[in-house]
């Protein structure tokens, strides 16, 4: 894009400068609140009394959540499943995407297929029947239950085919003409043209594997293979404190502990924030551009 | 002619063929269960001896009381939802296109982001400090030019623009990557020819930006109509009190608290059942009228 | 046999090779009873001991012995949850534990826990629908009510009636038909189908609490009526108790659920003969709902004054519990209602944080010369199950003997079996949910006064222990054990228990405790919203008026269908 430097040119940039950093200030006003109070004592924090500065600073609760094998662990299957349904995910959406991409000249069954994908965005079973497909399938208990029913992200590849669209027809068909098969122009033209779109896609699905938590609580046998959401879960609802009793009493006042809260529910999204900043350089301009000039 | 058609096409056939069968499985293969929708399901019989009651779960569901005020309250905050969560980011996207330093960008990019993250129980009691009309820095800052303190979470008028603003702050950043991703695609040799065609930046935005965009926001616009009648349960869930069950208690939290008398497998997969039947109505009607009307296909 | 035994003691944990080892040397009887010779001194083994002489001595008798061992062992499933209370030392957990060990070597049941679940409440109930659904049941589980009357109703169940007789221990015996409601509850067709929950309508009766040093400060007559409760609350707010020069103090906490067990406004209620969400019996010895009588409508008309004259946080109606904490926390409300737990959480945090704060509960004031009944429901939820054809359906009478044996009995061990280092070992065990002490946490109470005022904590169960200790680190100066104390010590939430609810029998019991009936199942929700949100309006200032629209209502929406039918149950109970 090409700027003016005339003065009302630099007043919008600069007003457009102003706005878009309130904008990031309000949102990185829960997060800076939320570290705020776990590096607060634990009285202070129930008080409501922090706000964007700890209140009376102390490590103590990451020290203690870090100590805890439980987390770790949990961490750890986290990133296995996001490594493992990323590469899954997309790479069926990849394949998923080129075909239906298509005109419905050139590939007949196209029109079905998408309904076919989108109608399953659209209407489900409900939870028995879903859990008892996953469990005849003899997927309980295995990391594969995280990843297969999931694994054709029909969002993901929709938008992807309306990217794959928007991509010069001349590159492929001369590919086609130099002989080159699906597969090739596939992964040597399409893909690499893409990768904004496709850093894209990466990202929704690296985020939506970490954030899930109800398929582990429910498809896991023991909570020794919970990824960390769904380790963290029973940490992060809101008790019934109608129903409690004096056992739990006790562990109600640890689970109020908001400094506690705070430190486990930043430390588990820090690892997925980490990773916006580093797709984000595949967001460069004119990609196209210079693959198509002469 | 079509068995030089499917040798030519079968290499496409084969590329879906994965997908189609995981899709068949973990998909279609649950379908069976809608079945629950015209039983009266308990757990203990199971599917087969669980006995069949023809529509009553959906006559149940429309003979409570509050029924339509909270079918209303639904599609009134959906919808705006929908609209807000579109505008915004779009709006969004096109400004960070305009900035020129690379590094404010990106970082601007990241911090709206964070948002996303949170849930809404977290968010929820941020919200209550800092809507707080005794208290809160709205209120606050509302004051500063005379504005008498609104309880904002409290009222039935403001109620669900809040949820709408909420929403919209929780997600904006994140919604707003698609629509960046997209404006990577826009060839910069058009900008160059509106430039020499003496073009100012809002026609280029008018002219060149938007429609590079529309194939886009067509489509994830087409796809949110899917969500008309979801409003956002764990949102509402933690925000919602008595007082503005008028305005804010939505079928989720309505199915929610049916459900903890029993678990009401049947009344949710009948309602569950209803939202797909307008999801797959609105969804399927703008895309035959974008075909017909436009001969363009969404997707 | 004895060889793969002993294999399997040399794994054991040291903490229990002792008793493992002590077990496979000389658990080989034919009758396969556990453990035949004391010697080593050990407190279990000789009552073992003397539980085997008794049992030979009828040794001819068709009467099968309770206590045997089974041999070869059998393997017992079921499902588990866990939350994160619960605490294992390094390598241990639900599936390999102290009490798994002791299962395994003392009564040579395996127990396997075909899964396990993070979260007890609706994760649980999630997938042990999922569980019956699929029709892959595990021998014994647990169920709540709803669930237990469709599989009771459905044939799927064990009858434990005979097998509770003729295994039960006596202590078992005891803890089962102590409670008379919960036994009923866990009984379909008159058979006892589930090992009962813990009775208890004491832990969740409402207390009041009041700032003690406020009302000091501020020269207040104690809340010995509703009057004084008022003026009490009056003087909270408008006289600076915090002296911060702020009128930002509140008399009364409330929160958007109304009741729970913190803040309870149905305390408030109480003073007023009004019992909100639960049925009592009227002069004609029907039962009734407490939330449409007229009692209701006085104390509701009473709490919008308050409201309106600012004892109460004007935000209330949107905050939860938890957050309404925040205010109390934060040293600005000087009463509430609510559990004898409330010294735990959330008093707690405000007396570790403010050094003068004290708080002192009270029973709840009355209106008028009619003293007070606090109200109470007891929700039985939790009933421990066998599905019918298990192998060993006797199994899960004997675990719950060894339950109560190593947690109460003659032989109990602490330090294995209940608290091991800080880490509460009894959570691990099987039926643990509520059991403890026979006479329930009153006596717990008692025992901990005595053994403070003799000095002497030799005869304390664990659990009191533990208490004592804490209340013993309070008295030393330490605040941070202040709840303790103020729940089981002096002047405490069990001492104002004991006298009036229990001695003085100043309880409403919620006399309906069945499963839910159809009207329920069906209308509850429905009539849950309306009765919160027209007390809330009411509350926050919609005429008084509106309250007989809100009985007709109630009435018209199921109200009175549900009525009919707790009656019928009330009859045939």
């Amino acid at each position: 894009m090409v700027h003016s430097s005339t003065l009302p040119g630099r007043l919008f940039r600069a007003a457009n400068a102003f706005f878009l950093l309130a904008l990031a200030l309000l949102c990185l006003f829960p997060l800076v609140n939320v570290l705020a109070v776990s590096f607060s004592s634990s009285t202070a924090a129930s008080a409501g009394m922090v706000k964007l500065w700890p209140v009376g600073f102390n490590l103590a609760s990451y020290r203690f959540v870090l100590q805890k094998p439980e987390f770790m662990r949990a961490l750890f299957i986290s990133l296995e499943r996001v490594s493992l349904g990323t590469a899954v995910n997309m790479l069926l959406t990849v394949t998923l995407a080129y075909p239906l991409a298509k005109e419905s000249v050139k590939f007949r069954g196209r029109t079905f297929y998408v309904w076919f994908f989108v109608l399953t965005m659209l209407v489900s079973g409900g939870l028995i029947p879903w859990y008892m497909v996953i469990k005849s399938a003899g997927l309980l208990d295995s990391i594969w239950a995280l990843i297969l029913p999931g694994a054709v992200n029909v969002y993901n590849a929709v938008l992807l085919l309306n990217f794959f669209r928007g991509l010069p027809k001349e590159l492929e068909e001369a590919a086609f003409v130099d002989g080159a098969g699906h597969w090739t122009i596939l992964w040597r033209i399409f893909v690499p043209l893409s990768m904004p779109a496709l850093a894209t896609l990466i990202l929704f699905t690296m985020v939506g594997h970490w954030n899930s938590w109800f398929d582990g609580m429910i498809l896991m046998n023991t909570p020794e293979h919970y990824p960390l959401q769904s380790y963290l879960q029973t940490v992060v609802i809101s008790h019934d404190l109608s129903l409690v009793t004096m056992s739990d009493a006790s562990s109600l006042a640890e689970v109020s502990d908001r400094t506690m809260k705070s430190a486990q529910i930043f430390l588990a999204a820090l690892p997925i924030l980490c990773v916006y900043p580093f797709l984000q350089r595949f967001f460069i301009k004119g990609v196209v551009l210079g693959s198509v000039k002469e | 002619m079509t068995g030089k058609r499917l040798k030519r096409e079968y290499p496409l056939h084969l590329l879906v063929l994965p997908s189609f069968v995981l899709a068949l499985l973990f998909s279609y293969g649950p379908i069976f269960g809608l079945v629950l929708a015209f039983k009266d399901f308990s757990v203990v019989k199971g599917f087969g001896r669980s006995p069949w009651n023809g529509f009553d779960n959906f006559d149940y569901m429309f003979q409570l009381p509050d029924i339509w005020q909270v079918v209303g309250n639904t599609v009134y905050i959906s919808a705006m939802k929908i609209v807000a969560g579109l505008i915004v980011p779009i709006t969004v996207a096109l400004l960070l296109n305009e900035v020129t330093k690379n590094v404010f960008k990106r970082w601007v990019q990241t911090l709206i982001y964070l948002p996303h993250f949170l849930s809404w129980i977290i968010l929820g009691g941020i919200l209550i400090d800092i809507l707080s009309p005794t208290s809160g820095i709205v209120n606050q800052f509302l004051g500063v030019f005379g504005v008498k303190p609104i309880f904002f979470l409290g009222s039935n008028a403001w109620f669900p623009g809040v949820l709408v603003a909420s929403d919209v702050w929780k997600e904006f950043g994140f919604s707003t990557i698609v629509y960046l991703a997209a404006l990577t695609g826009i060839n910069p040799a058009l900008y160059e020819a509106a430039v020499i065609d003496g073009a100012t930046r809002w026609k280029q935005t008018l002219h060149i930006t938007l429609p590079g965009m529309t194939p886009v926001i067509v489509l994830l616009a087409t796809l949110s109509l899917g969500n008309v009648l979801n409003a956002g349960f764990d949102q509402v869930f933690n925000l919602y009190s008595a007082q503005v069950y008028d305005s804010g208690d939505i079928i989720d939290t309505l199915v929610y608290r049916l459900g903890i008398e029993q678990a009401q497998y049947s009344l949710a997969t009948a309602v569950g059942l209803m939202k797909s039947g307008v999801s797959v109505l609105l969804i399927s009607s703008s895309y035959y009228l974008a075909y017909r009307l436009a001969n363009y296909r969404i997707f | 046999m004895n060889k793969r035994r002993n294999k399997w003691a040399t794994a054991a944990v040291p903490g229990l090779l002792l008793l493992a080892m002590t077990t496979a040397a000389c658990g080989g009887g034919n009758n396969g009873n556990n453990a035949n010779a004391g010697g080593n001194g050990d407190k279990n083994a000789s009552n073992a001991a003397a539980n085997q002489t008794a049992n030979n001595g009828a040794a001819d008798a068709p009467t099968v012995d309770p206590n045997a061992k089974y041999d070869p062992p059998i393997e017992v499933t079921t499902v588990r949850y866990t939350d994160s209370s619960f605490k294992f030392k390094d390598g241990e957990s639900l599936d390999n534990n102290a009490w798994t060990k002791a299962y395994e070597s003392e009564l040579g049941i395996k127990v396997k826990n075909k899964w396990v679940v993070n979260g007890e409440g609706n994760q649980y109930n999630q997938k042990i629908n999922l569980t019956i659904t699929s029709g892959d049941l595990p021998d014994m589980f647990m169920v709540d009510a709803k669930q237990f009357r469709d599989l009771a109703e459905a044939g799927k169940l064990e009858d434990l009636t005979a097998l509770v007789d003729q295994y039960g221990s006596p202590l078992t015996k005891e803890m089962i038909d102590r409670g008379v409601n919960a036994k009923a509850a866990a009984s379909y067709d008159g058979k006892l189908y589930a090992i009962p929950p813990a009775e208890d309508y004491f832990g969740g009766a409402p207390l009041l609490w009041v700032r003690a040093d406020w009302m000091k400060k501020l020269s207040l007559p104690e809340p010995k009526t509703m009057d004084d409760f008022v003026k009490i609350a009056e003087a909270f707010t408008k006289q600076d108790p915090d002296g911060n020069g702020k009128p930002d103090t509140y008399g009364l906490a409330a929160s958007k659920d109304v009741i729970s067990g913190y803040p309870d406004l149905s305390g408030f209620m109480n003073g007023f003969h009004a019992y909100m969400n639960i049925w009592v019996k009227d002069a004609s010895g029907k039962l009734v709902n407490g939330n449409v009588q007229p009692e209701m409508k006085t104390a509701l008309a009473k709490l919008q004054e308050l409201y309106k004259d600012g004892v109460i946080d004007k935000e209330f109606g949107i905050k939860d519990g938890g957050k309404a904490a925040e205010l109390q926390t934060a040293g600005k409300v000087g009463m509430n209602f609510g559990a004898m737990w409330n010294p735990l959480w959330p008093l707690q945090d405000g007396v570790t944080k403010d050094p003068n704060a004290e708080w002192t509960p009270y029973p709840i004031p009355s209106v008028d010369g009619t003293p007070a009944k606090a109200q109470s429901s007891a929700d039985f939820n939790a009933f421990w199950v066998v599905k019918k054809g298990a192998a060993h359906p006797e199994a899960i009478v004997k675990l719950f003997n060894f339950y109560n044996e190593k947690i109460v009995g003659e032989s109990a061990e602490p330090a294995v079996y209940h608290t091991d280092n800080g880490i509460e070992v009894f959570k691990y065990a099987l039926m643990a949910g509520g059991f403890g002490t026979p006479q329930g946490l009153l006596t717990v109470h008692k025992n901990v006064m005595d053994a403070l005022s003799a000095g002497d904590a030799a005869k304390l169960t664990p659990e009191e222990k533990s208490y004592f200790d804490k209340i013993k680190l309070f008295q030393g100066g330490d605040r941070t054990n202040w709840g303790t104390n103020k729940v089981f010590g002096e002047n405490g939430s069990w001492a104002v228990i004991g006298a009036s609810y229990s001695d003085g029998g100043l309880l409403m019991k919620n006399e309906f405790f069945g499963p839910p009936t159809p009207g329920m199942t069906e209308k509850r929700a429905i009539l849950d919203k309306l009765v919160l949100e027209s007390f809330t309006k009411i509350i926050l200032g919609a005429p008084i008026g509106d309250f007989d629209k809100f009985v007709e209502n109630w009435n018209k929406l199921g109200g009175e269908q549900i009525t009919q039918e707790v009656n019928d149950w009330y009859g045939s109970k």
